[in-house]
């Protein structure tokens, strides 16, 4: 498999394939930060896209010395930020508004509830899970919920994650802490945490 | 939800609680490796590199002389008959012969000469017809050309043009969508 730098490299030949072979290599993980993000799919696709378009006019501008995931989660970041600053309004959800809209269209926690390989109960269960956690995840600030999905869900070093927006080491980790208390203080609020736990997310 | 996942979730709230913030990182981690991945719908690298200007590889229809080997074989009876020219003459009256149908010039001729004569009596006969029609055309068409007549058609072109008009207004300017039954 040929590496980051070598990609880049065949890239900026204009080898279309190696763009290509970029492309599919990161999808799915700026794909992943962008829709936690926004918290819808369309507009996460259209911002993703606008990412690599953006990445494939810069790439000669990327220093092989840094991570190539790196580099994208850094422009990802940015548009993603500006796409939120031009909705402002629309990022942090309303009390159960969200949620409405979010049954309808089959959003994150029907992406996130894979139900095909458990028994109807133990995937309702799971879907409750996921539901909350992505519930207690949109109502983070953008900031921390940015550091969670690179930190834990993208699984980028404490270092990737300053290089990606563009923070000192002292910011990312107290971010980092602060966010997981507020999730948990949100995951309670909804309801987990006791063994008894009941009606969860109602 | 399966026993392990709700077991680190109580693992992670507990440790927050109770300050252990290693656990309590270790713990988040372990219950965000057991949600699936979120990935963009299929076909994502081909928008983008769609969007981005760049030509989405086409599985190219492989072209049924694209083989050296079946050019060459293609090419070897042009070969052939253009080494044969020379004797191609003799070669064509010696299988005439044998069929014995070679015509002579004087029947080419005659074959040429009544190819002409029929393809200008259609000719003469296409004219004939397009010569009627015009005849019934300008017939047709000679009250038009007085003043009279012009204006009164004019007049009806006007008329129409204003109904028309008139008509349109009349069916979009009540238009209300608030009165759409729900189904």
């Amino acid at each position: 498999m040929k590496t980051d730098a070598e990609l880049v490299a065949e890239a900026l030949r204009g080898v279309e394939e190696a763009f290509r072979e970029i492309v599919v290599r990161f999808e799915r993980p700026v794909y992943s930060l962008i829709v936690r993000m926004v918290q819808d799919p369309g507009t996460a696709e259209d911002l993703a896209q606008e990412v690599f378009i953006k990445a494939f006019r810069r790439l000669d501008t990327y220093d092989p010395v840094r991570k190539l995931a790196s580099w994208l989660f850094k422009i990802a970041h940015n548009t993603t930020i500006d796409h939120l600053r031009r909705h402002a309004l629309e990022t942090v959800p309303l009390e159960g508004g969200k949620d409405r809209d979010e049954e309808h269209r089959g959003g994150l926690a029907a992406v996130l509830s894979d139900e095909s390989t458990e028994d109807p109960s133990a995937a309702a269960e799971r879907k409750d899970m996921a539901r909350s956690l992505e519930r207690a995840i949109s109502r983070l600030r953008p900031e921390y919920r940015e550091v969670v999905v690179l930190f834990y869900v993208e699984g980028a070093s404490y270092q990737e994650i300053c290089d990606a927006l563009d923070l000192p080491l002292g910011t990312v980790k107290t971010n980092l802490h602060r966010a997981r208390k507020e999730l948990a203080e949100e995951m309670k609020a909804l309801g987990w945490g006791s063994e008894t736990r009941s009606a969860p997310g109602s | 939800m399966r026993r392990s996942d709700e077991e680190i979730l109580n693992r992670w709230l507990a440790a927050e609680e109770d300050g252990r913030d290693e656990v309590a990182e270790d713990a988040l981690a372990a219950l965000f490796e057991a949600l699936p991945p979120l990935a963009p719908p299929a076909g994502f690298a081909d928008r983008v590199l769609a969007r981005a200007g760049l030509a989405v590889p086409v599985p190219q229809r492989r072209s049924f002389f694209a083989a050296r080997w079946l050019r060459a074989l293609a090419m070897l009876p042009l070969l052939i008959i253009g080494l044969c020219l020379p004797w191609l003459s003799e070669v064509l009256r010696s299988l005439a012969s044998l069929a014995g149908v070679l015509w002579s010039p004087g029947d080419l001729v005659r074959l040429g000469t009544g190819s002409l004569i029929a393809i200008s009596q259609g000719l003469v006969a296409a004219l004939a017809l397009w010569d009627w029609l015009l005849r019934i055309g300008r017939t047709l068409a000679s009250p038009f050309a007085t003043p009279a007549v012009a204006l009164i058609m004019a007049g009806c072109l006007l008329v129409s043009l204003l109904a028309f008009h008139f008509l349109r207004n009349l069916m979009t300017r009540d238009r209300s969508w608030t009165h759409v039954e729900s189904i």
